[in-house]
């Protein structure tokens, strides 16, 4: 038997290629991800290990709060205390160091580096130190208040030479720069997409944090102690007062790695989300294809049981090309996926993120990974097909029709109402009150009934939708609406990986409708001004304070208010606080405050939403207790309690955060112009006050709200890239069917030439069954997307989303894209239809 | 009818089909003239592999000569592309074959107008039906292939190949896979077209009875004709095939 299932394979090279394509293109993606993010994790790793790597010590602040998601602000300590590090014996040098926000406005006026979501804008220092990564190219290091040094890439990018002046935006405003020095790191021009201006280390603490104040200490030991005791010895000769800490070169090493390690695994879980998910849908191509081989070749298998193979047998040769094809399948996956993270990483790199050149990693655990993985799911996707072919009656040589006729059974139907039914109930529940973590087993329940009902439901929703096509497209259109309908397992089966990723697309994008859809109507609501500055920085740098001021004064404006954003310790558990000034913010933000005023807002209190609230049952009057970034601690009395949390659910008095050490700046700032002024002018005027920053951009009302939704957007692009990778599955698969099809059919497109229809009206007949498949998973997907959105919405709830918006417009484009794809995925089908040799086929019985 | 008056429906000319070349060359057709006239039915007998089917391919517009020229209506199709080719069978040839006749998602009314409204023809009504009455087909109209019988669904290929009033049918072995009754009722319907409607029929078959229905036998072997009968009857035709070596 295993003689003839390798005869089998190898007599039918075009069947292996082309169930082969399917397990290829879904284990391409997951080896392609997995290269991918193994290579951009080792990349970074090497980045930030080589960051310490001559470093044996480091000096840093104890004090921090540590916010949601991981964020942490750290306090700073004094530039004095690197002197004081040099005299401890072991040491060899101690320099300081500073990582913090500064822009590099580039020759045109423009900023360089990307926009917030991008990678981060550096500010640091500068100066010779064998334990530092930065050299100097060309040039020198700087020295003094007016010189910079700028990264090789961002100097190139901002067409800076030596001695040119630079604009730099940072913390304390723009200051402008001699050029003095083009530093590189380590051998890249630029880590990881960054920018970075350096400067001395006077410079950078007055201009990028706090006179006087750094980050930390990095130092070299002269190698006469081991790392840990110097560690001690640096600890112990430091003032107490200062509240520090010493680690070993090995510690923040580890330390940095773990965070960014931490940042990468999201973005791989991600991506590797995704690709499970395409190779889910590829499943159902590979178990399509050997369904229909399976029943293009009962007559053959008939053939075998007639002559005496068992019925094991029959399912053993099945399942032995499967998993040849599976093997052989899964590796040249291998191989592509490995080009596809080459791609990857060439689009990176000419989105100007430079990734250090140290080839794509391999690791053992992708290779295995993808060929297990890629046999097993072939073979699984094979055991169905394969025992239906054991249970082929030896009669079947007899019949003269080898086609895949059964009628889908009432087990079908039973079983797919119960998951459905099964399904709904779980969602109900949750609906009632049961934990949210429950949802996605109901709707796991929902989608295997409806795909258990796919057989069912395809032939009359086929006919229904191929009604037009048989209307307008004469005979052509009605055999390719039959056509579609004759094999309902066939066509639901060629559907569903389109069903999947449509439903997973529209219900994204219901979920972000109606995301945006709120966000637009909580800005109008409360939102009363007509300008808004903001900034992508945030956590990062900011606007700074004096900017809402400067504005407040422009004679065509009525008001200005600038908010910020800073950490504190709440009842002892870290937050991010918003910040206004209550004597301008009135009649620029309405935060929906109960029975109180801004005015209420002391220097002493705190307001805290109406959520807060609840969930702590903090009412007017309580207290909390708050520690700041510089160790201070105030107790707070709640003055007020709001509804609107859109700026944040704690807001203070800036004059709160004033009176303490911690650095701050705003977010955004909010304006509203004089009633009755001319909106060129303000806007103009706004523009002049703006420039004079270098930071922030203008936006309208409009434009702002806009902007807010506009994050949305971004997320649901990467989402719709991601679900790309099953679409191109799904086209795959029905090219595939429909040349299966084509070739079971040879017969009767020959016939059907032999008595006149030319070959156009062939192609169109395959083109409008190709359409009717691809619109049939569109339309079931749409319709369980939907229902899917509108349950995410529903669950979200809590997070403050109240409405579910319908996305209209994205249907109607998604039903569009599902014309085309059936369009697209025809077209090499419907030529060889053509191609078909009428007198062959004839003859052939 | 004199043979002065006759119209030619369909002829070829020095037609020869070469397979293969050199020294494995096999003359499927070895310059076959052949005439086949208007209003009349024609057998062509030989024995198998004598190119029966060749001739009629070739005659059909469905295959293509080596040497040589078929005509059909005055055109000769060796002159013809594709599409012309497609159109000419669609709407001047009609088809019967042995087996698989029908689209199997097409109901019987669709598959006998099938080559109209390929060509967007509506037909003549008139005649389409005179035609389903004929074969005693209309309450089966409704019916897909698969839930007709052999004898049925050859009688809606039959009527399909008559339906759109072409120049000249032909049929390859048309009763070939049915029992000699139901064959028999086809072959009469077919003696009816040509003896009522007028039709022009050219049928290729095995079967001396069938052969008997037809007005003229050719008869073919190793490509060539060898032999012609007018008027037959089956003890005549079982006759000089033995002569012939069939
Ligand atoms: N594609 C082909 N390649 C090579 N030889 C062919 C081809 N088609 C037909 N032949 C040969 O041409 C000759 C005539 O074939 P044809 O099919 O016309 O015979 P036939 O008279 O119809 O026979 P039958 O009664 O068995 O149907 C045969 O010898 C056959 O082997
Ligand atoms: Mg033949």
């Amino acid at each position: 038997m295993f003689r003839i299932a390798i005869k089998g394979i190898l007599g039918r090279k075009a069947r292996l290629i082309l169930t082969s394509l399917a397990v290829i293109l879904g284990t391409s993606f997951l080896a392609g991800t997995s290269v991918f993010s193994d290579t951009l994790t080792r990349t970074f790793d090497n980045l930030f290990s080589d960051v310490f790597k001559n470093v044996d010590a480091y000096v840093r602040s104890s004090q921090v709060i540590e916010a949601d998601f991981g964020q942490e602000e750290r306090q700073r300590i004094p530039l004095s205390l690197v002197d004081i590090v040099k005299t401890v014996p072991g040491v060899k040098n101690a320099v300081p160091d500073i990582q913090a926000f500064a822009r590099i406005i580039g020759k045109d006026g423009k900023p360089i580096g990307s926009d917030g979501q991008g990678p981060p804008t550096f500010g640091t220092i500068g100066v010779e130190f064998e334990g530092a990564l930065w050299t100097i190219a060309d040039g020198e290091f700087p020295v003094g208040p007016t010189q910079v040094a700028l990264d090789e890439a961002s100097a190139k990018a901002g067409k800076y030479v030596l001695g040119d002046t630079v604009k730099v935006v940072a913390q304390s405003g723009s200051r402008e720069f001699t050029l003095v020095g083009i530093a590189s790191y380590g051998d890249v021009r630029s880590p990881g997409g960054a920018t970075f201006a350096l400067f001395d280390p006077a410079t950078a603490a007055d201009f990028l944090t706090k006179p006087g104040f750094i980050d930390a200490v990095l130092i070299t030991g002269d190698g006469s102690v081991s790392d840990a005791k110097l560690a001690k010895a640096i600890q112990a000769a430091l003032p107490t007062t200062d509240k520090t800490e010493t680690l070993t070169g090995a510690e923040i090493t580890l330390e940095t790695q773990d965070q960014i390690g931490s940042a990468l695994d999201f973005f791989g879980i991600l991506l590797k989300t995704f690709s499970f998910i395409a190779l889910g849908v590829g499943c159902f191509v590979i178990y399509n294809v050997f369904s229909i081989s399976a029943a293009q070749r009962q007559r053959e298998n008939a053939l075998l049981r007639a002559i005496g193979a068992s019925r094991s047998q029959v399912t053993r040769a099945m399942l032995i090309e499967s998993l040849a094809v599976g093997v052989f399948g899964s590796m040249i996956g291998l191989v592509a996926g490995i080009g596809l993270s080459k791609g990857l990483s060439a689009l990176l790199r000419a989105l100007n993120i430079d990734i250090p050149s140290g080839g794509l990693v391999v690791t053992t655990s992708t290779v295995q990974q993808t060929v297990f993985v890629g046999t097993i799911v072939t073979v699984l996707s094979a055991i169905l097909p394969a025992l239906r072919a054991g249970k082929v009656p030896p009669l079947a040589a007899m019949r003269a029709t080898a086609l895949e006729v059964s009628e889908p059974g009432r087990k079908r139907l039973i079983g797919g109402l119960i998951s459905i039914a099964l399904g709904l109930a779980v969602i109900v529940m949750v609906i009632v009150g049961a934990s949210n973590s429950y949802l996605g087993f109901g709707i796991l329940l929902v989608f295997i009934g409806t795909i258990v009902l796919g057989p069912i439901i395809a032939r009359p929703v086929a006919l229904f939708l191929g009604r037009p096509a048989a209307r307008f497209r004469g005979i052509t259109g009605v055999m390719a609406r039959q056509n579609s309908a004759r094999n309902p397992k066939r066509t639901s089966r060629t559907a569903s990986p389109v069903l999947i990723g449509v439903a997973l697309v529209t219900a994204v994008t219901a979920l972000a409708a109606s995301i945006k859809g709120q966000i637009d109507d909580v800005f109008t609501q409360q939102f009363k001004g007509d300008y808004a500055i903001s900034t992508n920085n945030r956590g990062f740098g900011g606007l700074s304070p004096s900017l809402a001021t400067d504005i407040a004064q422009l004679p065509l404006v009525e008001g200005a208010t600038g908010i910020g954003l800073v950490t504190a310790k709440l009842d002892g558990k870290g937050q991010y606080l918003t910040s206004i000034a209550p004597e301008t913010i009135e009649g620029i933000w309405n935060i929906g405050l109960i029975d109180a005023a801004y005015s209420d807002l002391a220097t002493d209190s705190i307001f805290i939403s109406e959520k807060i609230a609840k969930k702590k049952s903090f009412t007017e009057g309580s207290t909390i207790s708050a520690i700041f970034a510089d160790g201070q601690s105030r107790t707070l009395t709640v003055s007020g309690i709001y509804i609107n949390n859109e700026i944040g659910d704690y807001i203070l008095n800036k004059g709160l955060i004033a009176s303490t050490s911690v650095v701050t700046f705003d977010i955004g700032v909010y304006i509203k112009s004089r009633p009755g002024s001319d909106q060129k002018e303000v806007l103009s005027s706004l523009t002049a006050a703006v420039k004079k920053y270098g930071q922030g951009d203008l936006l309208t009302k409009q434009q702002y709200i806009d902007k807010q939704s506009g994050q949305v957007n971004q997320l649901l692009g990467l989402i719709y890239g991601l679900l790309m990778l099953s679409v191109i599955i799904s086209i795959v698969g029905i090219i595939i069917t429909l040349l299966l099809s084509v070739f079971e059919r040879q017969r009767e497109l020959a016939l059907l030439r032999a008595v006149g229809m030319t070959r156009s009206q062939v192609r169109t007949t395959v083109r409008w069954e190709s359409v009717i498949t691809s619109l049939l998973g569109a339309v079931m997907g749409i319709v369980l997307g939907i229902g899917l959105g509108w349950v995410i919405v529903f669950a979200l709830k809590d997070q403050g989303l109240t409405s579910f918006k319908l996305p209209v417009t994205p249907t109607i484009v998604i039903m569009i894209m599902s014309f085309i794809v059936g369009l697209f995925a025809a077209i090499y089908p419907a030529w060889r239809a053509t191609r078909v040799n009428i007198l062959d086929s004839l003859n052939t019985n | 009818m004199t043979p002065q008056t006759r119209t030619v429906a369909a002829s070829t000319l020095s037609a020869s089909k070469v397979y293969g070349s050199g020294d494995d060359a096999v003359y499927a057709l070895n310059d076959v003239s052949v005439e086949f006239f208007a209003g009349e039915f024609t057998a062509i007998m030989g024995p198998s592999g004598s190119g029966k089917s060749t001739l009629m391919h070739c005659i059909a517009g469905l295959d293509e000569l080596s040497s040589g020229s078929a005509i059909i209506d005055g055109t000769d199709l060796s002159t013809m592309k594709d599409k012309a080719l497609t159109e000419l069978r669609r709407e001047k040839i009609g088809f019967v074959f042995q087996s698989f006749n029908l689209v199997p998602t097409l109901t019987a009314d669709e598959n006998i107008r099938l080559p109209l409204m390929l060509g967007n023809d509506k037909g003549n009504e008139e005649w389409i039906q005179k035609v389903i009455s004929t074969v005693h087909l209309n309450d089966r109209l409704t019916h897909r292939p698969s839930e007709l019988s052999g004898g049925q669904q050859q009688r809606v290929a039959v009527a399909r190949a008559l339906a759109s009033e072409p120049r000249i049918i032909f049929a390859d072995e048309p009763t070939g896979n049915l029992d000699s009754t139901t064959g028999a009722e086809i072959l009469t319907f077919m003696r009816k077209a040509v003896d009522d409607l007028g039709q022009t029929i050219v049928m290729v078959t095995h079967d001396p009875v069938a052969a008997s229905y037809a007005d003229r036998i050719i008869f073919l072997a190793d490509g060539k004709v060898v032999n012609e009968m007018t008027e037959p009857t089956a003890e005549k035709v079982l006759d000089l095939m033995k002569t012939i070596g069939h």
